[in-house]
């Protein structure tokens, strides 16, 4: 007879017998529901949704801490030095680079005029890599980045934007990077979150969706921590109460729904809720202790900006950060301007003076800190936005050109990555010689996950979840590897 | 949940490719497959079909599922036990857990009808609207503030939601319900439930400091295009913004078309009109007499603003776009629809109300400040004549009868316009324009789509409700997508049925009540959860529903059966937003939460225990414990929650201050009821939270918890107060202390468990 539960999996689990299952079950929710039978089975050993697996290809890094500038920094203005703007400077684009296909955002129109860099750029290190004034600190260190001057996002909008560049698509619902990592990749610790979220503003554009777990089991979702002493609500049991007395109603919960699912094996939920409180414990005293930032040095506090007032928010996030990769956390995306602010479509210079000073020092603070201590070749620094900036102005009425803002500019934008076995001090693709469009070596936003994917050892196109009969993987239907980034 | 975006074309398109489907670029010419799609054929109403198991049949609905259950050679559960059906079935209707008096009652009742008369006791029941009218919040993106960063309370739009409760309850028909939302102000004049109906398509986010005018308004009349399209009509019609739509035959044009119904409508916010014709005369002859005798003094206070007005119409013009500046300025007469529009939408910015805020008022200087302050106490020498003031309500309207034209929009774009349109339907329907009628102060376009939407001979509406209805139900709809019947949605997986319901749901006068009796009194909802072998190897997603769906109570219905079993729900009705206690850190990591208003707390603790639809629904901060259980999002329309299993679930289930109250309350009221036998106290508090005695097995656990926790408690009663243990709420004399604690901590856990948690 066949195996009535093996078969209700079938539908989310491309296996072919029970035993197969057990084996795959391994790296996803299900096989916690699981355990019980398993024991019979004599599988007792090893179910659980976390469990470290193997990687497709030899790992060049194990974390990634990804710097998430939300709004959309403006590529031209910080990386991408475009001289051919100071020369047209208010001119209209010239038709030889399409503006008529351009369709932006909030309407800036290619005629209002191209709009030349708000800073001075400058060659730095050994590689002499461009970054201009806005960012001193992080231009410390760029013999230790690549630059990716040519990517690309299907966004106009910022809803979509940032869910893009967090699941691969503008519509909400997939799984987002750091879920596919945590599924595929599993946990090399249990007393934390996977998967983090950090935000140093408001609510992120979407919330949620972006660090869902889209159709992949909700046990890789990532989780939102908050500022203070208590990243997560509810975090500290109720005053007065003792660990023994917490343990002991753990367990009578425990053995109420072990009964109460004692007939409803197949329902894999019902077990995941029962687990999910050992887990909730577990943070209860691993949590406060990893964002307790009282044991760093004051040497390294202000390393990351701590000491003022501008960076100090951001700079505690970063700090933050590396405490999760050190403790094991596989992911975390620590947001500045969360809640679009880098989102310059008024007054460009106020805006990215703010934000460009709010994040500078603490990201350069980070690379330096994971470099000393050993940690940047195991750790992979992402740095962008879920798109760049219009080399063309957007002019509200009234405005005198030092207000001018720029629109979203989704076609060519920098990012850029460090550590984690990226070779640094390079410059990856081109923009077009207004900084519009990405030229050379275009790559897509679901490049980038595949590359990320790779250096952590994950082969993008066997990262797979049977989904509405479909093996989904995170890079949707695209995705080419940036070579370049280790070769 | 589903989200649609308004920029979906390149997601689309690799859709489209991966899934080898064709489309045709911009033509107005249908394909044939388009043509005969399931969901543009007119309701069908199918023969029920003949059954083998004709026993099993209680309902026609019984016969449409067991006819395709046989047809894939499944059976159907046996009926649920009588507690499993009463709490599955309350809980469903009234989003609380049923009481023990009732609970009682129908396990005693041996009438043949006894479950009939627990149907129709849950369908009165007060608590039905509130339950219900939640699900439809969902659908109409329902929220108290604006959204965006500064996102200001909405003083008044809280009434719209106790229509919808009201609704609900009187089981309004749901054509009535449609025409109110969509034009209660042309259809239903002077009727101020009506008027606060109109508050469906008032609860677009909005951005009140936006300096371009033009997108802030286009934004607005996309959110109305969108959210109308995807709740009456259930399709996503904002796919079609930018292009015509990928896989739906939904032009570009189309859009547009619905888009112009609402070209002249804008914020309506003010006084409602009284009801009663008798006292809305009494009102008017009082304030004529107020306003007579004030005139003189108002004149004099008028005329000392004038500056001040003249200096807010500056200042708050100079932000704007030339041509609304120009809207502005000019001759009111001379304003055409769209500059009318303009200056409308800019109107708050640069007027101020005939009694201005003391802010406002700061401008005035000297012998003029002086003399406002005196004339001001003049006028309050009048207030005994004033009549009260009229109950305000937030809602949209038309503001004149001569709309601004509606254009294509290329990509979207507000400054791309393209050909013209006239307010008309989806073309592959009624390629028409709609025929409008103006009246006096309204464009009678949204009548004239009213009608369209009511129509019994409409393929969608009544469809798309009916399906909601049983996706509330059974936790999926017959159409699994219910916000997506178009081609990326799901298909039915009972058409016959559907259109079954649908067309009883018209010929019954759209009631949903009726509707709701009908599936309650069927076979299929009484089935047991379990699941049988063969099915979960034939149909592993319940496609063909041969068991109830087992499902976790939805956020606002472990939060309400929680406090409601701890004796401590507060279930005043209606009402403005009430504001309970955040877990701590809530506030500070919302910056701008807090400059709009943040989150007051309640003065009444009893208001804190009120159920969770009186909630007020900040957009940048939903109440954490109904987000943390999935609650909608409220920028757009919400037609299925997601459900999640997340640590911070259980670390609020743990750790939460408020259900530790809510479980020293419990605890009390397990004492209270039972006395002072310990064993006689754990079978009242399983009955409490379970509905039923506890097994003997469970008996024994529980009992083997309190003699572990006594000790614990009992080093905590010793300790400084710091450490005092949670007592029960009125602990009864004569209890020992250490083992009422332990009480607490059995009443919780019970609280938290699976049993509790799910509807089975």
């Amino acid at each position: 007879m066949a195996d009535p539960i093996l078969n209700k999996l079938k539908h989310h689990w491309n296996v072919s017998n029970r035993r197969e299952f057990f084996t795959q079950a391994g790296s996803g929710l299900a096989g916690i529901a699981l355990a019980a039978m398993m024991a019979e089975d004599g599988y007792a050993a090893g179910v659980d949704p976390l469990a470290p697996k193997k990687p497709h290809v030899t790992p060049r890094a194990k974390n990634v801490i990804w710097c998430f500038m939300e709004g959309g920094p403006s590529q031209v203005d910080l990386f991408d030095p475009k001289p051919l703007l100071d020369k047209l400077a208010l001119q209209p684009v010239p038709p030889s680079f399409h503006p008529e296909t351009l369709l932006t955002a909030q309407g800036a129109k290619p005629s209002d005029g191209l709009f030349p860099a708000r800073r001075p750029f400058k060659q730095y290190g050994q590689s002499g890599l461009w970054v201009s004034d806005w960012l001193p600190h992080i231009a410390q260190h760029v013999d230790d980045i690549a630059v990716i001057r040519s990517c690309q996002s299907d966004a106009v909008n910022h809803v979509g934007g940032v869910c893009q560049m967090n699941t691969g698509s503008i519509l909400a619902g997939r799984p987002s990077l750091g879920a596919w990592l945590t599924y595929g990749l599993g946990s090399a610790q249990r007393n934390l979150p996977t998967f983090v979220v950090m935000q140093d503003d408001k609510e992120i554009l979407g919330a949620v969706q972006n660090y869902g777990s889209g159709f992949l089991p909700a046990t890789y979702q990532g989780t939102l921590f908050r500022q203070g002493d208590t990243p997560i609500l509810n975090l500290k049991p109720p005053a007065g109460t003792t660990d023994e007395q917490q343990r002991s109603k753990i367990e009578l919960l425990q053995k109420l729904n072990e009964l109460y699912g004692r007939d409803k094996l197949d329902d894999t939920e019902l077990d995941a809720r029962t687990r999910s409180y050992e887990l909730a414990y577990q943070m209860q005293s691993s949590a406060p202790e990893a964002v307790d930032l009282s044991k760093e040095s004051e040497a390294t506090k202000k390393l990351y900006g701590m000491d003022e007032r501008e960076t100090a928010v951001y700079g505690a996030n970063c700090l933050m950060a590396r405490r999760l990769v050190e403790r094991g956390v596989r992911f975390v995306e620590v947001y500045s301007g969360s809640g679009s602010g880098w989102d310059a479509h008024q007054d460009v210079n106020n805006n990215h003076t703010k934000w460009c000073k709010a994040s500078d020092k603490p990201v350069a603070g980070l690379l330096a800190d994971l470099k000393a201590r050993g940690m940047l070749e195991n750790t992979l620094v992402v740095w962008g936005g879920e798109f760049g900036r219009t080399p063309f102005a957007q002019i509200s009425a009234g405005q005198t050109p030092e207000k001018y803002g720029r629109d979203h500019n989704p076609w060519g934008f920098t990012m850029w990555m460090a550590g984690g076995g990226v070779k640094g001090g390079q410059t990856i693709g081109t923009t077009d010689e207004i900084g519009l469009r990405a030229v050379e070596e275009p790559h897509h936003v679901w490049d980038i996950h595949a590359s990320i994917l790779y250096l952590l050892g994950l082969d993008h196109l066997k990262t797979t979840y049977m989904h509405n009969g479909r093996a989904e993987r995170p890079t949707v239907t695209g995705g080419n590897l940036i070579q370049k980034l280790w070769a | 949940m589903r989200h649609v975006t308004r920029h979906v074309m390149a997601a689309l398109v690799g859709l489209a490719l991966t899934a080898g489907i064709v489309y045709t670029a911009e033509t107005d010419a249908f394909t044939p497959a388009q043509r005969s799609f399931w969901a543009f054929q007119a309701v069908k109403k199918s023969p029920v079909p003949a059954v083998k198991n004709q026993q099993w049949v209680k309902t026609a609905i019984d016969s449409f599922v067991l006819a395709k259950l046989e047809e894939a050679g499944l059976q159907p559960n046996p009926p649920a036990d009588r507690l499993t059906l009463l709490r599955r079935a309350t809980i469903d209707m009234t989003g609380l857990p049923p009481t023990q008096e009732e609970i009682q009652q129908f396990l005693s009742d041996k009438s043949p009808n006894a479950w009939e008369k627990v149907v129709d006791r849950l369908l009165a029941s007060p608590a039905y609207g509130e339950r219900w009218a939640r699900h439809w919040l969902d659908v109409a993106r329902y929220a108290d503030s604006n959204g965006f960063k500064a996102d200001e309370t909405r003083p008044n739009i809280w009434r719209y939601r106790d229509y919808v409760i009201d609704a609900f309850n009187t089981d309004k028909p749901y054509d009535r319900f449609i025409k109110e939302q969509i034009a209660g102000d042309e259809l239903y004049p002077g009727d101020p439930d009506a008027l606060v109906a109109m508050g469906f398509n008032r609860h677009w986010i909005d951005e009140t400091n936006a300096a371009a005018l033009f997108t802030r308004r286009q934004e607005t009349l996309d959110d109305m295009t969108t959210a109308t399209g995807e709740a009456f009509l259930g399709l996503t019609f904002g796919c079609a913004r930018c292009h015509n739509h990928k896989f739906d035959p939904i032009l570009q044009k189309d859009y547009y078309r619905l888009q112009a119904f609402f070209a002249n409508t804008s914020f309506g916010d003010g006084p409602l009109p009284l009801k009663d014709p008798a006292q809305r005369k009494k009102y008017d002859g009082q304030k004529a007499v107020w306003e007579e005798k004030t005139k003189d003094i108002r004149t004099e206070m008028n005329k000392i603003l004038e500056p001040l007005r003249a200096a807010k119409l500056e200042s708050g013009a100079h932000t704007f776009e030339e041509e609304v500046k120009t809207a502005i300025s000019m001759d009111p007469a001379k304003r055409d629809p769209f500059q009318a529009m303009m200056y409308h939408t800019a109107e708050p910015r640069v007027t101020f109300d005939e009694e201005p805020d003391a802010r406002t008022l700061r401008g005035l200087k000297g012998d003029n400040g002086k003399r406002y302050a005196e004339l001001k106490k003049q006028l309050a020498e009048f207030d005994s004549l004033r009549p009260a003031k009229l109950p305000e309500g937030q809602f949209m309207i038309d503001i004149g009868p001569n709309a601004p034209a509606t254009h294509v929009l290329r990509g979207g774009n507000f400054d791309m316009k393209g050909d013209e349109v006239q307010p008309g339907f989806l073309s592959i329907l009624d390629p028409t324009d709609a025929k409008v009628t103006a009246l006096p102060n309204s464009t009678g376009r949204r009548s004239a789509l009213a009608a369209w939407l009511t129509d019994p001979k409409n393929p969608l509406v009544a469809r798309v409700m009916v399906n909601r209805i049983w996706h509330y139900n059974f936790g999926k709809g017959i159409v699994a997508t219910p916000g997506d019947f178009g081609r990326m949605g799901s298909r039915p997986t009972h058409p016959e049925l559907l259109d079954y319901l649908s067309a009883n749901f018209v010929e019954s006068g759209w009631s949903i009540k009726k509707l709701q009796r009908q599936i309650l009194l069927s076979n299929t909802y009484q089935q047991s959860a379990d699941l049988q072998p063969k099915a979960a190897e034939e149909d592993p997603d319940n496609k063909l529903l041969s068991h109830w769906p087992r499902r976790r109570l939805e956020a606002e219905a472990v939060r309400d059966s929680m406090l409601f079993t701890s004796g401590l729900l507060n279930t005043k009705m209606g009402g403005p937003g009430v504001f309970p206690p955040v877990p701590a850190g809530t506030i500070s990591d919302l910056s701008a939460t807090a400059a709009a208003g943040g989150w007051k707390s309640e003065k009444d603790p009893a208001q804190n225990n009120r159920r969770s639809v009186y909630i007020f629904v900040r957009r940048n901060l939903r109440y954490p414990m109904l987000q943390e259980f999935d609650s909608a999002n409220t920028f757009e329309s919400c037609d299925f929650r997601k459900n999640t299993v997340t640590p911070s679930q259980s670390l609020d289930l743990l750790n939460n201050d408020l259900i530790l109250q809510w479980a020293q309350s419990l605890a009390g009221r397990v004492l209270n009821d039972s006395g002072l036998t310990p064993d006689a106290q754990i079978d009242r508090a399983f009955k409490l939270t379970y509905g039923r005695a506890p097994s003997a097995e469970e008996q024994k656990i529980a009992a083997d918890f309190l003699a572990r926790q006594i000790p614990i408690m009992t080093q905590r009663l010793a300790a400084d107060a710091k450490a005092k243990p949670p007592m029960p709420t009125n602990m009864p004399a004569g209890m020992d202390p250490a083992r009422a604690a332990a009480l607490v901590d059995l009443s919780q856990m019970l609280l938290d468990s699976n049993e509790f948690l799910y509807i089975n």
